[in-house]
């Protein structure tokens, strides 16, 4: 349940409103009053056939996921060949079928794959694949192939579509220093943070007074009508610090509300992933979280790497959906995992891989159909070198914003594309 | 407003170079600096400051080193213990012993430069050298010895202002680079492609400029461009020919059995080469996106002094577009332009780098450890509701020696700003206080009234002349809104 705010805060926030006069620019007015009427918030709620309670959670696995290594099609020759350094034995393979199956270090995805709790779409691409990566996460993040301007990113144009609780700048929260395009919006909404205690603005020790100074800073940083010559850049900054002070406090008091004891492994994942948890227990009102792996780039000395980030991946996301079913929440979030391209089919000389093109993403939560969808790229009839998609990774976007967040796809991807059946 | 322009800029009665102009260039080209800094630049003229700025040479550099002598020896006895056998625990003994060495020298490597960037008299340089690391990149963990990002920065130092075709080789054969891009173990039959991809894209041409088949080409010819270690616990170049694959290569569309050198020759004869370097330079100083011909001018400019830097700073430096208000006050400082430019206007001592160097992290630049091959953000990409707060927690960091998610060991390498001689003694107004503060702080910013009056409410004033005892609290709580406004975050 999510829960409106209290008559005190409603009466703190709304005296802001009013004293910031009639000079507030209009996305504040609206920012501010989405954020304190809880009346609003019920209406777009109740709108008739909107999945408004859900939640999706990306992981961005950035570098290039070795998807042949995490994924393995270990009954096929070719890839024995292709990997004489760097395949998994056939007898470490954790077996979902009679020809595919997880890294071992997936032990703890594989069983919630055996649970149903996972979908594994295999062969993601897209038409012409580009293998730099900065241009194939751009092509990822905006879903935009054919590279035309595309300012915004999927999930930001998902946010202007006007999802429930679109207007407040927490609709989708990044975990990290900066906002991904992928949740860039014309409407600006979308907030970055590292972790709750550093998400706030101190007044003065001695100064003259926290509450002036607070007054002062909104003075100072309230968006308002520009002086002669000023950059834009100056409304933008002044817009961005306004959503951050208005969801910090936001952010600190859903979680001071968490008291989930599941432990999450040391890492950086597990860190993202707990405080995302964090979040949802306090029902912030957010649509969509971003976490960060980094790592993958393997072009060397690629089986300890890579081992390890699997594990990470696994162990992060098993604790995460832990807590979320100690929360009750656990059929209220997807998660997905994604890289901007899988890896040469063959091996180089430094124990790694170069940069690929199609590879499995992986999908995870307790309100989909698990299972393998898709299939195995020939590992034999290659582009130069590298697998043929068989899935547009626009048809995965497509599923997930009309199934899971009640979206129209075809209006935010440009065009219709095949669902893939995993919900 | 005229058309940009890289004609040099002549000062008129309506366009004269000013003090606001002297901070912009000294913003821009080198790292900040206090008023008096600006005035000295300012008396020089125009060609005076550029001048000056370029020529650094003629000042002495800071000559505090890192001292690598104990890692080095931890690497010898590696070598040692790995041909005479020894015990499992002996090895992984010594191995503990290397993690914990490389954690704290890259610490030590980043504290220095960080101390370097606010003490330098050789600002443009540094920048440089900053400027470098964020396009040829290298760094931590990929590259785990952190002598090798210490070398790589003295080369950045060595040719700050030199010839970029010639760095691009020397960086090909810099141990940073071949261990951050893989090249160490591009081996002849089954090459690596990591460096010769990054080559093309990232370093010189830029997509659209080469095809797949090249980068596999160009691998091709760096095989067996490697390292090698030294009984000294050092590592340095190495060609081996043994791992060199001799054969002919097709490369955009030249063939011959071309080397890791030929394939520079043949980058720098294509002419998105000439472009690439001024194009990554106009964005990083003058404004993002330029116009086409002024790239083009550039270019020919470029190619005509063979790819030397410094006339095309100097060039760039001189120019109309430079100083037109289109350039100026539009850039978002990096966190560490912000950083080091605050201590540098402020005069705080580099003895306080530990800190500095952790808020500029906090704000997403963690100098030596870039996010990837493609360097920093730029523009509004650094500004997000995380690293905003950041930014202007950093004003308590300055004011108060106090900053969320600072941990307090670090804090005790600070003391809050020392305010004596911010101020003017002959300062007697709420507006001459701010006035001098901004003169400081936001050199050529237009500050609406409605706006100052919450500085001079901060002095406990409610009109510009109302008269004020500037004592070092209140100073301290204006210069602190002051870092918490957006103008402060662009320069």
């Amino acid at each position: 349940m999510r829960q409106g705010m209290t008559r005190r805060e409603f009466v703190k926030k709304g005296l802001t409103i009013v004293a910031m006069g009639a000079t507030a620019p209009s996305f504040l007015a609206r920012t501010a009053l989405a954020l304190n009427n809880p009346w609003d918030l019920a209406q777009v709620q109740s709108r008739p056939g909107v999945p408004d309670e859900r939640i999706l959670v990306v992981i961005q696995m950035g570098g290039g996921n070795d998807g042949l290594n995490t994924v393995i099609p270990f009954s096929d020759d070719a890839y024995y060949r292709a990997r004489p350094t760097l395949a998994v034995p056939a007898k470490d393979v954790l077996r979902l079928t009679d020809t595919t199956g997880f890294h071992p270090s997936l032990a703890a995805l594989r069983d919630l794959y055996d649970r149903g709790a996972v979908a594994v779409i295999q062969g993601v691409g897209y038409p012409n694949p580009s293998r730099s990566h900065f241009r194939s996460m751009e092509i990822w993040q905006t879903a935009d192939p054919e590279g035309r301007v595309v300012r915004y990113g999927w999930i930001g144009r998902y946010f202007d579509s006007k999802c429930p609780v679109c207007e407040q700048p927490t609709v989708g929260v990044n975990v990290g220093p900066s906002l991904p395009l992928a949740m860039q919006a014309s409407s600006g909404q979308g907030i970055a943070l590292q972790t709750p205690q550093t998400f706030q603005w101190m007044p003065s020790l001695r100064g003259i007074g926290a509450q002036e100074e607070w007054d002062l800073f909104r003075l100072l940083n309230t968006p308002g009508p520009s002086a002669s010559g000023e950059p834009d850049t100056i409304d933008f900054l002044r817009h961005t610090a306004m959503n951050a002070v208005l969801s910090s406090e936001r952010v600190r008091e859903a979680v001071g509300k968490y008291r989930g004891g599941v432990e999450y492994p040391n890492s950086r994942l597990g860190a993202s992933l707990k405080l995302i948890s964090q979040m949802i227990a306090g029902n912030l009102p957010t649509k969509v979280y971003y976490a960060h792996m980094t790592g993958f780039d393997t072009h060397a000395a690629q089986r300890g790497a890579h081992q390890a980030l699997l594990r990470e991946l696994a162990d992060a996301v098993a604790a995460f959906l832990r807590d979320l079913e100690e929360q009750g929440n656990a059929s209220r979030v997807l998660g997905l995992a994604f890289s901007e391209f899988g890896r040469r089919v063959a091996e180089n000389g430094s124990g790694g891989t170069d940069h690929g093109t199609a590879a499995p993403l992986l999908l995870f939560s307790r309100g989909l159909k698990g299972g393998l969808y898709g299939q195995q790229p020939s590992l034999t009839d290659l582009a130069d070198g590298d697998l043929k998609h068989a899935i547009d990774f626009r048809s995965v976007y497509a599923t997930v914003l009309e199934r899971w967040l009640g979206a129209d796809p075809a209006a935010i991807l440009g065009a219709p594309f095949e669902r893939v059946p995993f919900m | 407003m005229a058309e940009p322009s890289l004609r040099a800029f002549r000062p008129s009665a309506a366009n004269p170079w000013d003090a606001a102009k002297a901070a912009h260039l000294l913003q821009r080209a080198g790292l900040g600096g206090p008023p008096e800094e600006v005035q000295r630049l300012l008396a020089l003229g125009v060609e005076g400051a550029v001048d000056e700025l370029l020529n650094y040479e003629r000042l002495p550099d800071l000559s505090e080193a890192v001292d690598f002598s104990e890692l080095r020896q931890a690497y010898a006895d590696a070598f040692a213990l790995r041909r005479s056998g020894g015990s499992e625990q002996a090895r992984r003994d010594l191995q503990n012993r290397i993690n914990r060495l490389q954690r704290e020298k890259l610490q030590e490597v980043r504290l220095w430069w960080m101390a370097r960037l606010v003490a330098t008299p050789r600002p443009l340089q540094e920048k440089m050298v900053l400027f470098w690391h964020g396009l040829l990149v290298s760094g931590f963990p990929d590259v785990q010895n952190p002598e090798f990002l210490y070398i790589q920065n003295h080369l950045f130092r060595r040719r700050a202002t030199g010839n970029f075709k010639q760095l691009i080789l020397e960086v090909s054969r810099d141990p940073a680079m071949l261990t951050y891009l893989d090249n160490n173990s591009n081996r002849k039959g089954k090459p690596n492609e990591n460096y010769a991809r990054e080559l093309l894209e990232l370093f010189t041409l830029g997509v659209g400029h080469y095809t797949e088949q090249d980068i596999k080409e160009a691998a091709r010819a760096f095989t067996g461009w490697t390292l090698r270690p030294t009984p000294t616990g050092e590592f340095e170049f190495f060609f081996n020919a043994t791992q060199h694959d001799d054969g002919p290569k097709t490369f955009l569309g030249r063939r011959g059995t071309f080397d890791g050198a030929d394939i520079i020759d043949i980058i720098f004869e294509q002419p998105a080469a000439a472009r690439w370097l001024p194009r990554r330079l106009f964005e990083d100083l003058v404004y993002l996106q330029p116009e086409d011909h002024l790239v083009d001018e550039l270019a020919r400019i470029f190619r005509r002094e063979n790819f030397e830097v410094r006339p095309l700073l100097r060039a760039l430096l001189s120019s109309e577009v430079f100083y037109s208000s289109r350039a100026r006050r539009s850039q978002v400082k990096s966190p560490v332009q912000l950083v080091v430019g605050t201590a540098r206007a402020l005069r705080i001592p580099p003895a306080a780098a530990p800190p500095l160097l952790l808020a500029a992290d906090r704000m997403g630049q963690m100098l030596l450890v870039p996010p990837n091959v493609g360097g920093w953000p730029k523009g509004r990409s650094w500004i997000t509701t995380a690293t905003i707060l950041e930014r202007y927690n950093f004003g308590s960091l300055i004011t108060e020696a106090r900053m969320p998610g600072l941990p307090p060991r670090l804090l005790e390498a600070i003391r809050p700003v020392e305010v004596a001689g911010l101020v003017p003694s002959t300062a007697r107004t709420a507006g001459e206080v701010i006035a001098a503060l901004l003169d400081r702080l936001l050199p050529g910013a237009v500050i609406d009234q409605k706006r100052q009056f919450a500085l001079w409410r901060a002095l406990g004033a409610n009109r510009a002349a109302d008269p004020v005892e500037a004592t070092p609290q209140r100073v301290r709580s204006v210069l602190h809104l002051l870092m918490s406004m957006p103008e402060y975050q662009l320069t």
